[in-house]
Formats: C-alpha cells, structure tokens, sequence
C-alpha cells in the first residue's frame, strides 16, 4: 500500500530516464578497482582489448566485441546505433510500438535476460556467454548486481543522470559503432539548423510549454514535459520553454492535477504528445478530452501542437522528433 | 487468544438522548455536510473566485475556469459523497452485523477482496471496461465477507477477536496475491492504477452512475433490516424470540454490505477507516438505535471524505495526496484510542 | 541446539544424554521432528543449489562446492546460489525463534514484530534517514532498527492495559501502521524522486542479489543470539506458567524477560537490516513448530527449523515457480496468512 506512489514516480523517473536530463557527463571515475581487476582477469583471453571510461571505472573492453547485452536504457540507443545485441532488458510496449521495423526485429531476435534494470536474470545473462555488457540503469541496482555482472564478462556502467550525447558517445566507443553515430550526429546538426532558420522568427518572440501524462500517470492528473524531448526542443532548438528551478526536481516528477490545466492559458504555444499517425498518446486522451483543454486559447486558436516523440535517448529517435517539430510549427498560424 | 468481553447493550439501557435532538442532530450533521460540499466545490489546486464558481453552477458559459468546476470539482465532490456514504453505511452495517465495534470493510479484507477480484479479472481473464470492473469488485467483497464470517463465527455467536484476525489474514493474502499479479503481469495494470491507491480524483461520472441503482438497493435494504439488526444486538436467542427472522435478516445485511463495499471500491480503490470511525461517531450520538446510527453515518462519512479530500488538496499544492491516505493518517490515531477505550463501545 | 525441559513436563518419552557433567533431557518427538526438519531443510537447500537458468550438472554443482571449478560455474554456485541460500537458511531460523521467543514471552500467538508494526517503522525510521539526515547505509540501517524498535515499543505501550491483550495488540498495531503507511507515503511524496529509490531498495524485503559479506555478518549475529537464546529457553519456559511459579523456581524474571525480549527483537532487526521486512515468518513458525513437536508451549529448537524451512521453500518458489522472479516477502505473505487462516478455520470448526 504504502509503496505505490513510489512505484508511480519510480515509472516517471524511468520515462525520465530516456532523457537523462541533468547535463552531466559520463566520466565518473570513482568506481572500484575490484572490477576493473575482474574486467582485467578476464581480457587477458580476449585478443585485443582496449580501455573505456564509465561511472564504474575504466573498462578493458574487447576492439571487436561479438556477443554484447544490454541492460535498463541501453537497449534501444545500442540497437539504434546499428548494433545486435545478443541479450536485451524488457522495454515497455509502448517504446517497442514505435521502433523502426529493422530494429524491432534485432531486438525481437535478442534473448531477454530481465524484466527492468534490477531485476536481470544473471544466470540466463551468463548462459550466453557475452564478451561486452552495457548497463545503464539506477545507481541502487548497480549497487545490487554490478559487481556481478562484471564476473560475467567487462561491463561498462553508466548512470541514469548521464546526458544523452554523451552517452551515445560512449556507447558508441564501447560498442564499436562509431561510424553509425558520426552519420547521425551531422544530421541532427542539419535538422537543428533547418528549424532554426525557418522558424526563428516565431520561436524569438513565443512561450512555449510542453505537456504530457504517462500511463503511469494518477488518473486526473498530467505533468508539464521539461525533460526528454522537449528539453532538445529548449537546449538545442532554442524554444522558449519552461524550466525546473537550478538543483530542484523536473517539473515533469510533479503530477498536477486537471484543474491546472486551465494555467496552461498563460503561455503562446502549447505542445502534447502524438503518436506516429499524428493522434495524441493513449495516455493523454484523457486531457484532449476536457473542456477546460478546448477552451484554452492555444487550442482554440490552432497553437496547440502535436509533436511525436519516438525517444530522446539517442540520435535516431531525436532525428524523427526534429522532424516532427519541423512540421508542428509549419502549421503555426502567421500572425499571434 | 485472548477475547475481549465486548458487553452488548440492548436499545434503552444507555441514557440515550431523546428523538427531538437525535433529529437536531441530524439536521446539523446535514448543514455541515453541505457546507463541505460547497468547500469542496470551492477549493482546489487552482484560486478559483467564489463568484466564478456560483455561475459555474447555475450560469455556465464557456469560460474555462467554469470548466475546471464543472469538470474536474464537481465530479470528484460528487464521487466523494457517493464513495463516503456507500463507507459509512457499510461500516455501521458490518459493525452491527457481526457485533463487532472494530469491524470495518478495510480492517475485515473486504476491500482487498474487492481489489484482488478486479486485479485478477484485468490480469487473467483481460476484463477492461468499468462495468466489468464493477462486478468483479462485488463478487470479491462478497466472498470475502461470507468467509470472514464463516471464519469469525461459532455457534455461541461471533468472536470479535477471530474475525479481526481472520480479515487481517484474509486481507494479507489477498494482498500479497494480488501484489504478485501485478508484479508479473505489470503492463495490463498501467490502466487500473488508482485501484491501489484510494482516491476520488479522475473518476468520471460515467464510473459513478451505473453504481448508484445497487446503492440505492442497499441503502433500502439496509433499512428494512435495521430493525431486526437492533434484536440481534442482543443474541440469537432473545431476537428469535421477539419474531426476527435470523438468516434473513443476515442475507439481507450481508446483501447491502457487499453492494456498498464493493460499489465503493468499484469507483476509488481501498479507503480504509472511514467506515470504521463513522459509525462510533453515530453511535456515541444517538446511543445503540440501528436506524439513528445508519442515519448518521449516512451524513458524516461523506463529511469525513470530503475533509481527508480538501486536506489532501492543499497540503501539497499544486500536487495532491490521494484521500485514502489521508483517511488512514487520521483513522490510525482513532482505532488506538478506540481500543484503549474501557469498555469498547456497545452496539 | 538443544532444548531443556522443565521439571513439571511429566508422561513424555525423554532422551537423556549424559556426557561429562551436562545432562540434556531431550523431548523424543522433539528430536525426531528437528530430524526429519533438518533433512527436509537440506534436501530444499540441494534443491535450490542445482535449480537456475544457468544450466548446471550435479556433478558440476558439487565439483564447484567442493573448490574444483574455476570461472563462471564457481562464481553461479558458490557466489550466488549458496549465499542466497545460505541467508534464506539462517535468517528464516532467526525469524522464527524471534517469533518463537516473542510469543511465549508475550503469552500471546500473535505477538509478532510484524504486527506490531516493526516493517512499517523501520520503513519509515529508514525514509527518515535518507530524506533528512541524508546518511549513508550504516546509518540507514540504524535509522530502520531504531524506527522499527520504536514503534514496536509504542505499540505495545498503548496496547497495555492491565496486560497487553492479543486483540488489543493486533488492533492498535494495525492502527499504528496504518498511519505510519501514509505518513511513508508522504515523505516518498516530498522526497527527490533519487532519493525515494534507494530507501525503496532498501524496503523491498528480497533475497536478491545477497551477498556473503551480508550473510556472514549477519549469520555471525544471529549465532550469537540463538546461542543466547538457547540459554534463555528455560526461564524463558518456566516463566510460561506464570511469573510466580517461574520465580517460585528460582528464575529471576526480570533480568530473563528483558534479556529474551533484547534477544527477540534484535534477531528481527538483524534481518530486517540485510533483507528488508520479510512477513509472516516469525509469526506462524512458532504455531507450526509447536503443532509438529506437540508440545504444551514454545520451543525454539522446532522454530528455528520450521523458519529455515519455510523461508528456504518461499524463496524458492518465488525465485523458481512463479512466472518472473519476485520478491521472498510476498509468497511468505500468501503462505503464512494462508496457514493462519486455516488454523482460525480448524479452531472454528473445533468450537463449534
């Protein structure tokens, strides 16, 4: 009884999870040495093997890694960069829903080793005998099963306050698909130009606010999005959105209640989430559906805009949300 | 195991206050539940001006603050007392019922019977709709009470101290099954979350409606039983003798209980305490008259609801704490002292 | 372990053993049930050993317990498997003399540190660590026995009337955690979303991922205060009749009853520390054992083996039977509220 808000805020902080908000870095360098000892131990078999750094020290990891798992949120940004992992986490339904074809099936094609983070099957993980483990997950599961998963073979760690270029850096050096990336990384940087130069009028003079509900989400309740995708469209693409106060939580971890959806009217432009056909989410139906949400003026005035947002925790899923938001704010009427 | 002698003391022994201020009171305990109707109306997360809110309700226009009370207060003050009466009179009929001061659906399982029945309908058989949702909810409170019941009874009558263990015990069950179902089986609950947690808030009205035709049974119901229910207070025996109808009267209790408990659950999860604290409300009041106290709990459960509701709004302004949290805080206090009470109070 | 009976246990069959100056009267029945225990206990323990999704031999299970495999076969069968079974052995043995003890000494079968709200004390006195004094684990650990002690007090402090009865026990326990669940509730609420996930691992009462380090503190813990307890068994049986006819027989109540009581909460609070709250255990064990050893009141020997036993077969059955893997404190739940249940419906029957 006592633990279902947590379980509910452990499910935002998971959703958060894909859009590692805090912009730190992935150089930990304080993990222990008993690890690097035991990813030492083993390398020797290994041909060739070079070093990488993570939140658990640095690793040897194999030049040319065959047989990698992934673990908690590297699942998808690893197969995302051209990877096929022979081990995967569960990942929800709806983020499976929205994959590409050819990714779904590489990760329909991987054995699944663990519900969530935590909760991996070390056993089964060990039965397939991995040479590389990617694992990004919370720092108190880590605690829990770190030390063993790196008896099972080099394990690079990263934490969940990595920001996400930087992980997909890092994955992309641990994993040997660094040419993947590069590609991806320059059209992104076109994309955010693009809208720049289209748009730039608009988004000078225009507040923004993103809003969004999980299925996790209270019923009767939303959240103001300001981590994930919408945290690209701020620090990248320069809309002018709202912003958690320095070292406080997101505002997306406070649930508010529908009644608030009437103080949405003080901004210019309102976003929500779509799925791929352009319909909003299942989960924010619920807020489509209120009267008070028709009667914004955003809403009524054609300001309110669908965007999809694949995922946020590497560039391909990001590339198709640029897309997405190039075309959301070619249907913004002229004048305000 | 130890019993607690609980002292059964029939109509008229107790000093208890005359008709004319039993109805006095009734008629306050109904301004008071008015005026926390209109509070609850009145307060939220959002400052909404008392004038916006009169002609939300009687000059509606599309101005959207006036949504915000139409839509989102209206309908969770209306659930609120709907949910709170279905509590109150639940408690006062299982407390008389099975002659046992402590017995409240939360305490005796019924709850979590409930909550299994519709977290093993979602979760097995892929039920989805809130009709569904309703009658497995029914099903559950009713099984849950007829084997508490059987559990807690013996020839001589029923053993308070037995069948608070056996709803402990059936509750913890129920519980812990119902946490594995969900734990195995996490997608399908995503959409059934507010079943765990005990609250009024996000219930469309729709979930509210199509309950109300088995309230209204129960409440009739447990009426018409009120009566014989004031007999058996005293013993099989003696209200045998003065021509009740035992097992009817039983069936009939059992009846409403399950409609109001499991209706109840149906519309927001497990609230505990509420039908527990009401009812020794009523009946310090009115004294052991069945009808009064059914009567009372009627008006000062939803009260209690709306309070633990308004509370939970604005404390954590903008956010909410659900109200069976609320109720729980306020509700363990009052079982303490309810216990360590000399004599627990009679029926 | 041995259990000493009191002088007024007449017409049983007794095993007398006798080496250099000790004389342990033995109840029979009471030997052959923790016999017949200790077999079942080792043969769930070789179950547990050879069952994984690693796919292991026998032959390699007993050539990796016995020092001769290297790698990951050592690491599955001697790192993982036997520490985990291992702690489900001697924190179930901890957890039902605990409850062995607090029930005799209570006179009462619910008497039960669960019931009396130490879980959702220690929650909160391990919430109150992380979100206000920010501490590190040691502290939280303190922080969760202070907070569970605490609120074991309180409860029985106000359940005291004349004697704290069995009912009025239950209920006010029940209230008390009740409120200390919302208040739980709250501080997870108002607490950073990072901070809420570590005090909830630490809450989640789970045999996953133990350690040896864990087990061998832990385990060197709890032998010491099943050795005190063992010591404690015969005041802790005399002052069952009574405490007059206890100190009539030269027991100094007491200093016994506050040494059994130190002893019982303190084999919880061991637990509790490297597991989280495991429920039920403590509570049905001592019933269980005193139903199989027949005997008039408590014995610890039973108990302990009745616990190891039915923690070791819970933790199974959630880590092998059911579907996905969950946590021990769920099926110890369903299988101990299950078996009280049963017991209220026999005596039920009985009475009728």
């Amino acid at each position: 009884m006592s633990n279902t808000p947590l379980m509910r805020r452990g499910a935002a902080l998971a959703a958060a999870l894909m859009s590692a908000s805090l912009a730190l870095t992935a150089c930990g360098g304080d993990g222990d040495d008993t690890g690097v000892k035991a990813a030492e131990t083993r390398s020797v078999k290994a041909a060739e093997t070079r070093s990488v750094k993570a939140e658990n020290g640095t690793i040897e990891v194999p030049v040319d890694p065959q047989r990698i798992v992934t673990i908690g949120n590297t699942n998808l940004p690893f197969i995302d960069l051209g990877g096929e992992p022979v081990g995967v986490t569960e990942v929800s339904a709806s983020d499976l829903d929205v994959l590409p074809e050819g990714q779904r099936t590489v990760y329909e094609a991987a054995e699944i080793v663990g519900s969530s983070g935590g909760e991996v099957d070390l056993e089964k993980l060990a039965g397939l005998k991995p040479d590389l483990i990617l694992v990004q997950f919370h720092s108190s599961d880590w605690d829990k099963v770190g030390k063993r998963l790196e008896a099972i073979a080099p394990t690079v760690f990263w934490g969940l306050d990595t920001e996400w270029k930087a992980f997909a850096d890092a994955i992309a050096e641990a994993g040997n698909v660094a040419d993947a990336l590069s590609r991806q990384k320059a059209e992104f940087k076109e994309k955010v130009a693009k809208i720049q130069a289209a748009y730039g009028k608009i988004i000078d003079g225009t507040s923004f606010v993103d809003v969004s509900r999980g299925d996790w989400s209270d019923p009767g309740t939303f959240y103001i999005a300001d981590i994930g995708c919408s945290e690209i469209a701020r620090d990248d693409v320069g809309l002018d959105l709202p912003e958690a106060a320095e070292g406080k939580d997101p505002l997306a971890y406070e649930s508010l209640p529908f009644e608030q959806i009437g103080e949405l009217s003080k901004y210019d432009v309102i976003t929500y989430p779509v799925d791929a056909e352009g319909q909003p989410t299942e989960p924010f139906v619920p807020v489509v559906e209120t009267n008070t949400w028709k009667a914004l003026p955003a809403v009524s005035s054609g300001r309110a805009l669908g965007v999809f947002c694949p995922g946020n925790n590497s560039y391909g899923p990001v590339i198709r949300y640029l897309d997405s938001l190039d075309s959301a704010l070619a249907t913004l009427p002229a004048e305000k | 195991m130890t019993a607690l002698a609980l002292r059964q003391d029939g109509p008229g022994t107790e000093t208890a206050p005359g008709p004319r201020r039993r109805l006095f009171g009734l008629v306050v305990a109904l301004v008071v539940l008015v005026v926390l109707l209109v509070l609850s109306v009145m307060i939220g997360s959002t400052a909404i001006a008392p004038s916006v809110v009169w002609d939300a309700l009687f000059h509606s226009s599309a101005d959207i603050d006036q949504f915000a009370i139409r839509d989102f207060r209206l309908p969770r003050t209306i659930a609120g007392l709907v949910v709170g009466v279905a509590l109150g009179l639940s408690g006062a009929l299982i407390q008389s019922l099975t002659r046992n001061p402590l017995a409240d659906p939360g305490v005796l399982g019924v709850h979590a019977g409930a909550s299994f029945a519709v977290t093993a309908a979602v979760g097995l058989l892929g039920v989805r709709d809130a009709q569904g949702y309703m009658w497995f909810a029914f099903g559950g409170a009713l099984i849950v009470t007829l084997l508490v019941l059987a559990l807690g009874s013996t020839r001589q009558g029923s053993s308070p101290v037995v069948m608070v263990l056996a709803g402990v015990c059936v509750g913890a069950v129920l519980g812990g099954a119902r946490e594995a179902l969900q734990l195995t089986n996490p997608d399908a609950f995503d959409a059934m979350r507010y079943w765990n947690a005990g609250s009024i808030v996000g219930r469309p009205l729709e979930v509210v409606w199509p309950i109300l035709p088995y309230f209204a049974v129960a409440l009739i119901l447990a009426f018409a039983v009120s009566g014989p229910l004031n007999a058996l207070a005293l013993g099989d025996e003696l209200a045998v003798a003065q021509g009740v109808r035992v097992v009817r009267t039983r069936v009939l209790a059992v009846i409403a209980l399950t409609l109001l408990a499991g209706g109840a659950t149906a519309i927001a999860g497990p609230i505990g305490f509420v039908g527990l604290m009401v009812p020794h409300v009523a009946r310090w009041i009115v004294g052991p008259h069945q009808r009064w106290i059914f009567a009372y709990s009627i008006l000062l459960a939803p009260s209690l609801l709306l309070v633990s509701d308004i509370l939970g709004r604005v404390v954590m302004r903008p956010a909410e704490i659900p109200v069976g949290v609320v109720t729980a805080f306020v509700g363990g206090p009052v079982l303490v002292a309810l216990v360590r009470r000399k004599k627990a109070s009679g029926l | 372990m041995s259990t000493r009976i009191p002088q007024v246990d007449f017409g049983r069959r007794v095993l007398v053993l006798r080496r250099r100056r000790i004389a342990v009267r033995l109840q029979w029945r009471s030997v052959v049930v923790c016999a017949v225990l200790a077999v079942a206990v080792a043969g769930t323990a070789v179950l547990a050993l050879m069952t994984g999704s690693y796919p292991l031999s026998p032959g390699q299970v007993l050539s990796a317990l016995t020092g001769r495999e290297t790698g990951i076969v050592h690491d599955i069968v001697v790192e993982w498997r036997l520490p985990r079974v291992a702690a489900a052995l001697v924190f179930g043995a901890a957890l039902g003399v605990s409850g062995a003890v607090f029930q005799s000494l209570l006179r009462n079968p619910l008497a039960d540190p669960g019931i009396i709200g130490f879980s959702h004390g220690s929650y909160t006195g391990a919430l109150i660590v992380i979100l206000v004094v920010n501490g590190t684990y040691v502290q939280l650990v303190g922080g969760a026995l202070l907070g569970g002690m605490a609120t074991a007090v309180a409860v029985y402090v106000l359940a005291y009337r004349r004697g704290a009865q069995g009912f009025r026990l239950i209920i006010v326990g029940i209230g008390v955690s009740a409120m200390l669940g919302s208040l739980n509730t709250w501080l997870i609420l108002m607490a950073d979303l990072d901070q809420a996930m570590s005090a909830a691992a630490w809450g989640a009462g789970s045999l996953n991922g133990v350690s040896w380090d864990q087990v061998v503190i832990g385990g060197a813990c709890i032998a010491v205060l099943l050795l005190l307890a063992g010591m404690l068994s015969r005041p802790m049986r005399q002052m069952e009749l009574g405490d007059d006819a206890a100190a009539s027989q030269g027991v100094r109540v007491w200093p016994a009853r506050l040494g059994l009581i130190l002893v019982g909460v303190a084999l919880t609070a061991t637990v509790t520390a490297a597991s989280g709250p495991i429920a039920f255990i403590s509570l049905v064990t001592p019933q269980i054992a005193r139903r199989l050893a027949r005997t008039a009141g408590i014995t610890l020997a039973p108990a302990a083996f009745v616990g190891a036993l039915l923690c070791l077969a819970s933790d199974y059955l959630a880590q092998h039977v059911a579907p996905t893997p969950l946590p021990v404190g769920i099926i110890t739940v369903v299988l101990g509220g299950g078996y009280l249940g049963y017991l209220l419906f026999t005596e039920a029957r009985r009475r009728l």
